[in-house]
């Protein structure tokens, strides 16, 4: 067993790279309509362009499940988790504290105060939208929020005490209020069917899917990832404070607006597109932690090969606990990961101490 | 600036100490005007809470001044780039917590975290890190040191950020205080071996007296946010330090003629 051990700590990108894959193949596999070898085959000729899509013959149930349905929900529920374990990452990173995640911003709030806040208006205007905008109002009015949220909160932050981590955590914390009494607010306001959207979305879920999105979240993660690679050393250097960052030559306003940026387009798309899923965030980066150690030129891909994996197994589990309904997969995370976090917490003190 | 044509490593010009809340423009304080050149040895001494820390971190930035400026290289330090100026100039605080418990290995590497392509890193970081006396230290965590073990890991830290340049500047803020008495001693000739042989100018402020009458050239003496006094390192400044500390003090030389410095008081245990 020793050796295993050792392989595990050699290599855990590429542990995590095989689990990654064998429970892709497990969650596209199972649900409650069954996928067979046949039905492979017809996706895969889609991909390949010979077979036209629109052919309704060429589709048989299953290869419709698979492509239209199972395909893009397991995909984005790996590009979300992995969105989720990146800013979880450079959200902890960010503030040096390894109990941090993207929601302490008031991101996650933002995101969601903007989207109730669709919800409920639009209705009251009743202006007529044209349909393929209408499809993206909702996460676009998410994103916004969540930009909004994070553009004041570097504005605040500096307005209150210049290039004090604190100043940004207690703003974080009043934009939470803020954003909840907004949501409270919507949430008093609302009709019956506005309410049961609302709460539809406020759970979180990655059941709506589209090849669209999946495109959308893996060109993100690609950028993201691309442009905070080189980026990694400094955020090890955020380790010792600003003030010792900057005199060794970090240009902390620089990374500090980099990061927050990136930690709204990522948190935030993903509270747009799937609402808001707790815990991954939070969960993802501690765990690799207290895998590979600290070091964020390791944490950060693996965070976001880990939050992949980690909200891959979630919604597989929440679709087929309960065969043919399925929970939402926010409610899944929270109710795993909350005790789960607590363990890991009492066991990293008493490791410590 | 244009009346001082030879190079000054460090210049400090006008500016205030002010602490706290309190108003320096309506206080009764002289404004400050500081010069350290290249490869001097500046000792910063004063009563607790007297500025000494403050007027470390006006040099370092850390603080901007209210009034006045700060100028490194004649050029004014604000200008520099980040990363520019970490090649030339390195600080050492008080006390600089680690989060996350990072390596103490990864720590010293990342003096040199402005160094776009950085070859010998991995020697860097061991040599520094022996000459810290910190070498034993190289593959445990942060979170596990004690305060002395954490001072020599950030000292290694500051020599590996300087390691390969000259001439440029090192400002530490009681670099000794956490340590035993044979580790002072050893931290402090690692200090000056280090800064003698790259020709780097020391800002150190001090405690222990002796220290700075041993290692520096200069000493700044701070009294209640003002310059006390700004003297050369010499048996001529034990004087001062008796008004400065309100303390009888007495001098002593060595058999090796270095002079000791002892506060005069009937207390002490018998024997």
């Amino acid at each position: 067993m020793i050796w295993l051990g050792d392989l595990l700590h050699k290599n855990p990108g590429w542990w995590l790279g095989v689990a990654l894959f064998l429970m892709f193949g497990l969650a596209v596999q199972v649900g409650a309509v069954p996928v067979q070898a046949n039905d492979w085959l017809v996706v895969l000729k889609i991909f390949e362009g010979s077979a036209p899509g629109d052919t309704a013959q060429a589709f048989s149930a299953g290869s419709h499940v698979l492509f239209n349905l199972r395909l893009p929900r397991v995909l984005l529920a790996v590009l979300v988790g992995a969105s989720l374990g990146l800013s979880g990452a450079l959200t902890q990173s960010l503030f040096r504290n390894p109990l941090a995640e993207p929601g302490l911003l008031g991101v996650s709030a933002g995101a969601a105060c903007a989207a109730a806040l669709t919800i409920v208006m639009f209705a009251e205007i009743s202006l007529t939208v044209i349909a393929p905008v209408r499809t993206w109002l909702l996460p676009l009015a998410a994103f916004a929020g969540a930009l909004a949220v994070c553009f004041a909160l570097e504005h605040m932050a500096r307005w209150i005490a210049p290039g004090s981590v604190a100043a940004l955590l207690l703003t974080g914390i009043a934009m939470n209020a803020l954003a909840g009494a907004v949501i409270g607010l919507c949430t008093f306001l609302a009709d019956d069917e506005q309410l049961r959207s609302l709460s539809f979305w406020t759970l979180g879920s990655v059941a709506g899917a589209q090849w669209m999105w999946v495109g959308l979240f893996a060109g993100l993660l690609g950028i993201g990832y691309y442009r905070l690679r080189r980026t990694m050393q400094s955020l090890n250097a955020l380790a010792l404070g600003e003030a010792a960052a900057r005199q060794i030559g970090v240009n902390v306003p620089g990374l500090r607006k980099q990061i927050i940026v990136w930690v709204a387009l990522l948190a935030g798309l993903a509270v747009a597109f799937c609402g808001m899923i707790s815990f991954v965030g939070l969960i993802a980066p501690h765990l690799v932690r207290l895998w590979v150690g600290p070091d964020q030129r390791q944490v950060l891909p693996l965070a976001m090969l880990l939050g992949g994996l980690l909200l891959l197994v979630a919604d597989t589990l929440a679709r087929v606990v309960a065969v043919p309904a399925e929970i939402p997969v926010g409610i899944f995370t929270a109710l795993v990961g909350g005790p789960f976090f607590f363990l890991l917490v009492r066991q990293s003190r008493v490791q410590v101490g | 600036m244009s009346t001082q044509p030879s190079a000054a490593l460090l210049q400090m010009n006008d500016v205030f100490l002010s602490l706290g809340s309190v108003c320096a423009e309506s206080q009764v304080s002289k404004s400050f005007t500081l010069r350290v050149s290249p490869g001097e040895r500046l000792a910063i001494l004063g009563p607790s809470g007297a500025g000494k820390t403050t007027l470390l971190r006006l040099l370092a930035l850390d603080l901007s001044p209210l009034r006045g400026e700060v100028l490194f290289k004649g050029r004014a330090q604000q200008s520099w780039p980040a990363a520019k100026l970490s090649h030339h100039r390195a600080v050492m605080p008080q006390n600089c917590q680690v989060a996350f418990g990072l390596a103490v290995n990864l720590v010293i590497a990342l003096g040199r975290v402005a160094r776009i392509s950085d070859p010998f890193v991995s020697d860097i970081v061991f040599d520094a890190a022996c000459l810290a006396r910190a070498d034993h230290l190289l593959s445990r965590r942060c979170d596990t040191l004690s305060g002395g073990e954490y001072a020599r890991v950030h000292l290694a830290r500051v020599f590996a950020q300087l390691w390969d340049t000259k001439d440029g500047l090192i400002l530490v803020d009681e670099p000794l205080a956490t340590l035993d008495l044979g580790l002072q001693e050893n931290i402090l000739q690692a200090l000056d071996a280090f800064a003698t042989e790259r020709h780097h100018a020391i800002v150190a402020v001090l405690h222990d007296v002796n220290h700075a009458l041993r290692a520096f050239d200069r000493l700044l003496l701070i009294k209640e946010s003002q310059l006390y006094a700004d003297v050369a390192s010499n048996k001529q400044a034990v004087p001062l330090f008796e008004s400065l500390y309100g303390l009888p003090l007495e001098c002593l030389r060595t058999a090796d003629n270095v002079l000791v410095v002892s506060p005069r008081s009937n207390f002490s245990r018998a024997g």
